[in-house]
Formats: structure tokens, sequence, C-alpha cells
């Protein structure tokens, strides 16, 4: 399948009565060694082509995959499409597609032959990554090291053709020392020079190394210093509630608060598609606009939501480039960074907490922020400015809106972030934020 | 579905030298249908074609999947999938399966009213019945999200013992996410049903009616709860918050590759170990199994991505930790057999060990008698943020729908309260349990790339002694 037979199965389309055509052909080569008790558990290889189909016909909107585009499956295929098509209600709020041609500027740092080629090589690097937490005091590792490439061919009726090519490496690494005693990293990189294949275990290593030992945390008001890992899993949940389909569905806490201050005053988050190295990053988005860098929240203040045409039409708004058709959807979020490192942030704090992972964020209400997610490995009580021990079996229980106007400080150390979590790719550094409401369970 | 290529498949990887083989060739064909705030946003139709091949060389595993059928390409695969394997033996796990009877079986589950016996218009058109019922409230219900979906999959597996199963499971499923508005205020509350089965299932749910009266009962507590007390009392949760409850705190701690700690970076480990069997976790009313035969059921199978039988596993039994959920790896250091719990959820993904249907065995009271003991308590009919810890130990439920219990009797309607308790608190905690069975439709995460899978969860009401609510 290539170019030209998507223009043929576009031009298929539009003869049979379509307005717009979106086909997008995205193929996978990836591997992935997954670890567990010090020991390689599966090796995984991912051999994927997938053809999604979009198709307008009078404001009636449907999606499909097609697989096979010989001359008689095709016909068969828009023939299919069209009959359902006229039977669909319609969709007022659609505004169609971006009207191409466009120029793309390529994204630095998102392709790398040494991903592309590495093949087994990965089973030698997780040995690597083993051996290295083990050597700095770990018992147990577990994890993942995944490397893809990947490639996406888009063809619309607008005159859009856009193609892309990129490689992506994922190394989770998770170090255990005892029963409560653990620490979790993650690297992702488009290069596998920025993997970071020799801090990830030492400092996963080096925080379960810490943890031991932990007491039973208590609950109130703490100040909480956030590791890169677990803000970037609140601000993911930021990034998604910054859809204007999200903030139409109720579910987003910051629906009706543009140009309203939504954050602390040294608070300024983007969404970058054109980031280099960005694990996201792509020339272009679901309608094949030119992507481009956005403000979501300039120094507190919340600036635009994320569009794609018919959201930006409802919202009487220019689209921002991040098409999904229905859903808009950030590529990568990145908080701009503050002036001290961790260290010094967790100097100034008198009663606080130290928090170096997350899971499980729920929602009560979306559309109000109010939460809770549970601190997950070493979590550190800080007192007078330094840390005095570690703790154990405690949960956030706030408002997001709430806890972004409370950010005290960004650091100044940006990772990009991305794992089990949070699959969306987030560069933070790591964060203070004061008056956090804490809470644990009865025994 | 051509199976010769799920067979060619494993007869290469045999005559390649592995261990063993298996093939998962998978066919599934989806039609989902979302109105949000009364516009059809868009209407999807997927069909997946694809084949998933384990393969274990020198005790070594390794996974592989295509969507590419050419027998040349499979081969590459498979020389793939068997060469890294062989590269890792040095540090890899020694993988061996359990012994298990060869397994030569058809499943299907019939359907009275097929999917594609029912138009794309007369789908949606159901949505738009439960968008006019909201309407017909006069209720402010400013976020309306309501989606529905069915999906038929076929599966042939085969393996080098001989074993060759194929099964063809429809299953339709319906999620909605509601947002109602009083003056500034909004509750908002989320839930979903699923099932196997054909169309008819879906009419049977009678979505306008479900949909209205949770519109109603979020609206009741929204404009005439008052605050959540904050003390000890006693707590009768109805089935859907029983159900979440059984799914989190005993169901995953008993996924027996969590116990293992194969899952320690993903969805995590577990407070229960290997030597657990027989030790006191709840109160001896609790019983709790993970099921996948009950017809009609969102979990249910016949067989599981290993070819094994799927069988009820009684996971505690009188508050006694009684059984792990094991597939053929994880069953095999403990000199047991798997019993039947290993799922993918595509073709591309590995079988893991997986909960079916999960789910309290009732007792014998009648709801009411449960309320009528308690002088002072909540009554909470279902819930709407939780959340568990990696271990499975410290949880949250927050109720959505729930009401003050006085004098024995449920009264005014009383705003989001929260349990925070242990897991042995918890189920220690229950004093007694109602036999007005429920299940309900939920998709479990776990593994990574993620793996949603289909279950159900749920039970009687119980009522719970003593905790504390805030």
């Amino acid at each position: 399948m290539d170019v030209n037979d998507l223009h043929g199965l576009k031009k298929r389309f539009l003869k049979a009565g379509a307005d717009d055509v979106v086909l997008l052909l995205d193929t996978q080569n990836s591997s992935q060694v997954k670890f567990s008790n010090n020991k390689v558990s599966v090796i995984t290889n991912w051999d994927e082509g997938m053809l999604s189909v979009f198709v307008s016909a009078k404001n009636r909107l449907m999606s499909t995959n097609i697989k096979d585009l010989s001359e008689k499956t095709a016909d068969k295929e828009v023939k299919r499409v069209m009959g359902i098509l006229q039977v669909l209600p319609e969709n007022k709020g659609y505004a169609g597609i971006f009207h191409g041609p466009a120029k793309y500027k390529k994204v630095e740092e998102t392709y790398d032959q040494k991903i592309a080629g590495i093949g087994d090589g990965s089973i030698d690097l997780v040995e690597g990554v083993i051996n290295d937490a083990l050597a700095n005091g770990a018992k147990r590792t577990a994890g993942i090291l995944e490397m893809s490439e990947t490639s996406s061919l888009l063809v619309t009726s607008n005159d859009v053709e856009a193609e892309e090519k990129g490689t992506r490496a994922y190394l989770s690494m998770r170090a255990l020392v005892d029963e409560y005693a653990s620490g979790h990293q993650v690297s992702n990189s488009r290069t596998l020079a920025g993997l970071k294949l020799k801090e990830c275990p030492k400092q996963a290593a080096e925080t379960a190394v810490l943890a031991k030992n932990p007491e039973a945390g208590s609950s109130g008001k703490f100040d909480v210093v956030f590791g890169s890992l677990p803000f970037a899993n609140l601000l993911a949940e930021v990034g998604m509630a910054s859809s204007a389909f999200h903030v139409e569905s109720g579910l987003s806490c910051l629906a009706g608060k543009l140009n309203k201050k939504v954050a602390g005053e040294n608070v300024s988050l983007h969404d970058d598609a054109t980031m280099p190295n960005g694990f996201f990053s792509c020339s272009f988005d679901g309608e094949g606009v030119p992507t481009q860098k956005n403000t979501i929240i300039n120094e507190g203040v919340l600036m635009t939501y994320l569009h794609n045409t018919s959201t930006a039409q409802r919202h009487k708004t220019k689209t921002t480039a991040n098409a999904g058709i229905i859903v808009p959807k950030p590529f990568n979020l990145v908080l701009e960074n503050g002036n001290l490192n961790k260290d010094e942030m967790i100097s100034t704090v008198k009663k606080g907490l130290l928090v170096t992972n997350t899971w499980y964020t729920r929602f009560n209400n979306y559309e109000k922020g109010d939460f809770s997610t549970i601190p997950r490995d070493a979590i550190f009580l800080i007192e007078d400015g330094k840390i005095k021990k570690p703790v154990k079996h405690i949960r956030i229980s706030d408002n997001l809106v709430r806890l972004l106007k409370n950010i005290e400080e960004a650091g100044k150390d940006a990772s990009q972030v991305m794992g089990w979590e949070n699959e969306l790719p987030v560069f933070t550094p790591p964060v203070l934020v004061r008056k956090v409401n804490i809470t644990r369970s009865t025994e | 579905m051509n199976h010769d290529i799920a067979e060619f498949a494993v007869d290469y990887a045999k005559k390649r030298g592995a261990g063993y083989a298996e093939a998962r060739l998978e066919s599934s064909a989806t039609s989902s249908f979302l109105l949000k705030n009364g516009v059809p946003e868009i209407s999807e139709f997927e069909s997946i074609h694809g084949m998933g091949m384990r393969i274990i060389t020198k005790n070594a595993l390794g996974f592989v999947s295509t969507n590419n059928f050419e027998k040349s390409r499979i081969k590459e695969l498979i020389d793939r999938a068997a060469r890294s394997a062989e590269n890792a033996v040095k540090i890899s796990e020694k993988v061996v399966l359990s012994d298990e009877s060869v397994n030569e079986s058809k499943y299907e589950v019939k359907q009275k009213k097929g999917f594609d016996d029912v138009s794309p218009k007369e789908k949606i058109s159901i949505l738009f019945e439960a968008e006019n019922a909201v309407k017909e409230t006069g209720i402010s219900v400013p976020g309306r999200y309501i989606s529905l979906s069915d999906t038929i999959t076929e599966k042939f597996f085969v393996n080098t013992e001989g074993s060759r199963v194929y099964s063809r499971i429809p299953r339709p499923y319906m999620f909605y996410y509601l947002t109602i508005k009083n003056r500034g205020a909004t509750s908002q509350r989320m839930w979903s049903y699923g099932a196997t089965g054909g169309f008819e299932v879906v009419e049977k749910w009678d979505i306008p009616k479900l949909i209205t009266e949770e519109v109603r009962g979020v609206w009741k507590n929204l404009t005439e709860g008052v605050s959540a007390p904050k003390e000890k009392l006693d707590v009768v949760v109805a089935p859907q918050v029983v159900g979440i409850m059984v799914h989190e705190s005993i169901g995953h701690p008993c996924e027996a590759d969590r116990i293992f700690g194969r899952e320690a970076a993903q969805a995590g480990e577990s407070f229960i170990t290997k030597n657990m069997i027989g030790a006191k976790l709840g109160s001896s009313v609790i019983t709790v199994v993970d099921d996948p035969t009950i017809e009609g059921s969102f979990g249910h199978y016949a067989d599981d991505d290993e070819g094994v039988s799927a069988r009820r596993k009684y996971l505690l039994k009188n508050g006694e930790i009684n059984e792990l959920l094991h597939n053929r790896e994880t069953c095999t250091p403990l000199n047991l057999k798997s019993n039947g719990s290993s799922r993918a959820s595509c073709y591309n993904r590995e079988s893991i060990v997986r909960m079916s249907n999960t789910f309290l065995l009732p007792g014998s009271y009648k709801e009411e008698e449960l309320i009528s003991g308690v002088k002072k308590g909540v009554y909470i009919k279902n819930f709407m943020e939780w959340n568990i810890d990696d271990k499975r130990l410290n949880q949250k439920y927050v109720g959505a729908e729930a009401y003050m219990i006085e004098g024995g009797k449920t009264t005014v309607p009383v705003r989001s309260p929260s349990i925070e308790i242990s897991t042995p608190a918890l189920w220690k905690s229950v004093d007694a349990v109602a036999d007005n069975t429920e299940y309900h439709a939920g998709t479990c995460g776990k593994a990574e790339p993620m793996q949603a899978m289909p279950v159900w969860f749920g039970g009687p009401s119980m009522r719970m002694k003593n905790v504390r609510v805030c």
C-alpha cells in the first residue's frame, strides 16, 4: 500500500459522493523486552500496518479501517461506507477539514537509525540496566525497554499529502529493595543517545534504598515536592482538560475559564508538537494542519483550548493544529522551567512530602476538578527543609485547579515523562505545590 | 477466518525447534456510536484481523504479532521471535508451562438478534431516545455523553500440543457520562453496561430508562443532599459498590502474576503472597468467586487464550484466601494446573492472568433487613471516584447516590460520602450479606501496552460495621 493507492481510494470516495476524506496509513515495527525479578519475562515483536479512513458526506461522519486496497475490495468498501453514511444522522457541529496544500517543517531529533536497527541489541541494554540497578542497591527490578520505528502517511481530499517517519525508545525501570521500598524512573527519547540508560536505573535504585522501612504517613495539609514522574501524571490531566471536545463534554475543569487565572503566576504550560525529541512530535495534525507550539497557560492565565477545525468554528476561533478530527489532543506538554533544583525546593519546605510517583488518578467531578491519586513507590516526609523519613499509605485528595494555583515553584531540571500511568508525553521539572490535602486509609 | 495460516505458523515454529508454540488468530468487527449533548459526533466501524504467536525456545518466551498473513512474512517473524528468545536465554526467566489436556472445541455465543440485523440508524436512534428522555425529566443536564457499541470477536487458537479452540463471542457495550446542574453546582456520574449476546440485550437494558433513573438519582442528591457525616458508622453498600470493592481488593490481589512480580512495573504487585492460601482476610460471610462460565456475562468465555477450559474459582471462601488466578506459567511453580484465567485483549497482546466475572456470593438477607439493623449509618447505592494502591491494600470509594440511614430506614440524600479503608479492615467489617445480586460491566486495565479487558463485577448488598466515613 503506497501513496498512489491512497490517492486512488480518495478519488473513489469522492466519486461516490463523499465531501471529505482523510486517509491515514500507519505502520509500526516495534520490539519490547519486559523484565521482572531481574530476568527477562518476554520479548515481544510487533509488525503492524493499518489504514484508518474518515469520510464525511452531507455532515454525516464515519470512520473505519480498510485492509485490502485491491480494485475489487476497494470498490466494495467504498460502497459499504457510503451506504452506511446515507442512514446516519447529521452532525451539525462538523465544520470540515483543513484545506491544503501545506509545507511541513521537519521536527528535529525524531528519527534515529540506531533505534530502527537495534534488533536484539535491546537484550544487552536490558541486562545493563538491571545490573546497574542492582549495583546501586536494588534487590529486584522490573520494567520495559521498548524500541519502535513508525511511519505515518496522511492523504486528504483537501490537497493534503504528508508523511513522517519516526523512532521512539522507552525505558521504564522500577527498583525494589523490600516490600515497601521502591523507586521508579522512566526515560523517553526519539534517539538512542537521549535515552537515560545509566541515570534511570541508578536513580530508581538509590530512591528505593532511601525508602527502606517507611512509617505510616499522616493526613492533613502538606507542601508537596512532586518529582517529574508524578507531576507529569497530573499535567497530563490538565492537557486532556484543555481539549475543546472535553470542555464541551463536561470533562474539563478548565471549562469557562478562558483568559482567567487557573494557576500560579509562575506557571506557563505549552503544547508543542514541534519540540525536538518530543515523543509525539509530528509536523502535521490529523487533518494535515502544520503543527505549532500552543501556549495553554501563560503566567497562570488560561490562553486557549486545543482545537481542530470543527471545535475551532464552534468556539469562534482558529484551529490550534491539534486534530483528532473529532477530539483535539495535545502532542507534548511542556511546563516551563523555574529557578530551583529539587533539593533547593525541599530546603524551602517546613512540613511537607516528596512524592516520587503516583498512580490511579480518578475524578469525582471532572468539571470541578475534584480528584484523588495515590503516591506510589518512595514517599518522604520533609521537615524543616530536610528529608526526615520515608512514609507510606497516603493519598492525595484535592482539586486540580486549586493544585495548579498553589504551585509555588517549578524546578529547573525538566525531564520528558510518559509511562504506564500516563500515555501523554510531558516535559516537566519537579514542582513544589503548597498546602496539598493528604488523606489516608483507616487501619 | 483462515485457520490454515495459524496451523502453518505453529508447524513452522515446531520445525524450527521451538519447545512450545501457539498461534491465536483473531478477527473482530466493531461498530460504535457516540451522542454528545444531542450531537451524533461520529460512527465508527472497525474490523481487525491479525495473529499473535507465542514461542518458547530453551525456556525463554517470545511473542510476536502481525496483521500481514503472507507466509514468508510469518516465517520471518517466527525466526525473529525465536532468535530473540535464544539470545536472551542467559537472562531470561525459565518459562515452564503446566501440563494441560489437549483441548479441541468450538464455542459460539448465540444471538437472538444479530448486530447486523439492526441498522446503524436504529442503533443511534436508541441514543436519541435516551437524549429525549433526559430532556423530558426537566432536569438540567448540560453534559450528556452516551455511547453504544457492539463487537463480534472470532478467535482460533492452535498450539504444538494439539489443542485447537475456536470461539465466536459477540459483546454489546454502553457507556454514559452525565453532568447534572443545579444553579452553580454540578454532580457527575458515569457508568457502563456490557454483556455477551445479541442486540436483544441492548433492547433489554432499556437505555432511556437507565439514564433517566440515573439523572433523577443524581439530581435528588445534588438538590437535597446533606453533607456527609465524619464519624465511624455502619454502612450498607449496594451491588455496584460491592462489585468494585470485590474487583479491586480481592480479584486483583489474587492474580498470580502480580504475586510473582511480573506486573511490578505496571499494574503493581499484591499484598497476598503465595503462602497465604488459607489465611483469614475477611469475615466468614464473605465468599468471592471469579467465574467466566456465566452465559450472557461481559467476561464470559468457554476456553481461555491458552486453550484451557474455563471454570469457577473460589478466590475467598468464608473469609479465607482459597485460590489464586492462574495461567499456565504462574501455576507451575506451585505444582498446580492452570485454572483458565489467561486472556489477551487483542491478537497483538500476549495473554496474561486476568479476571472475568468477579463477585461476592449472596447471603440470605434482604437489603431492607441490612438497613433495618442500622440505627445511624449511610446507604451508598453507587459511586463515582475510587482508587486503590498498587498492592491492593488501601482504597477509597466516594458515593454518588447515597442516603443517610436513621432508625433503620433510609432518609435524606447524602453528598459524596467517602470511605478510605484497608482491605482487611473492609472485609472483616462485613457482618451481613443480602441476596440481591447484580452484575455490572467494566473494562479492567493491566499490562503494558495497556490491555483493557471486558469484565463483570458484582454481588449483593452488604453491611459494613463501624467504618469511618468522611
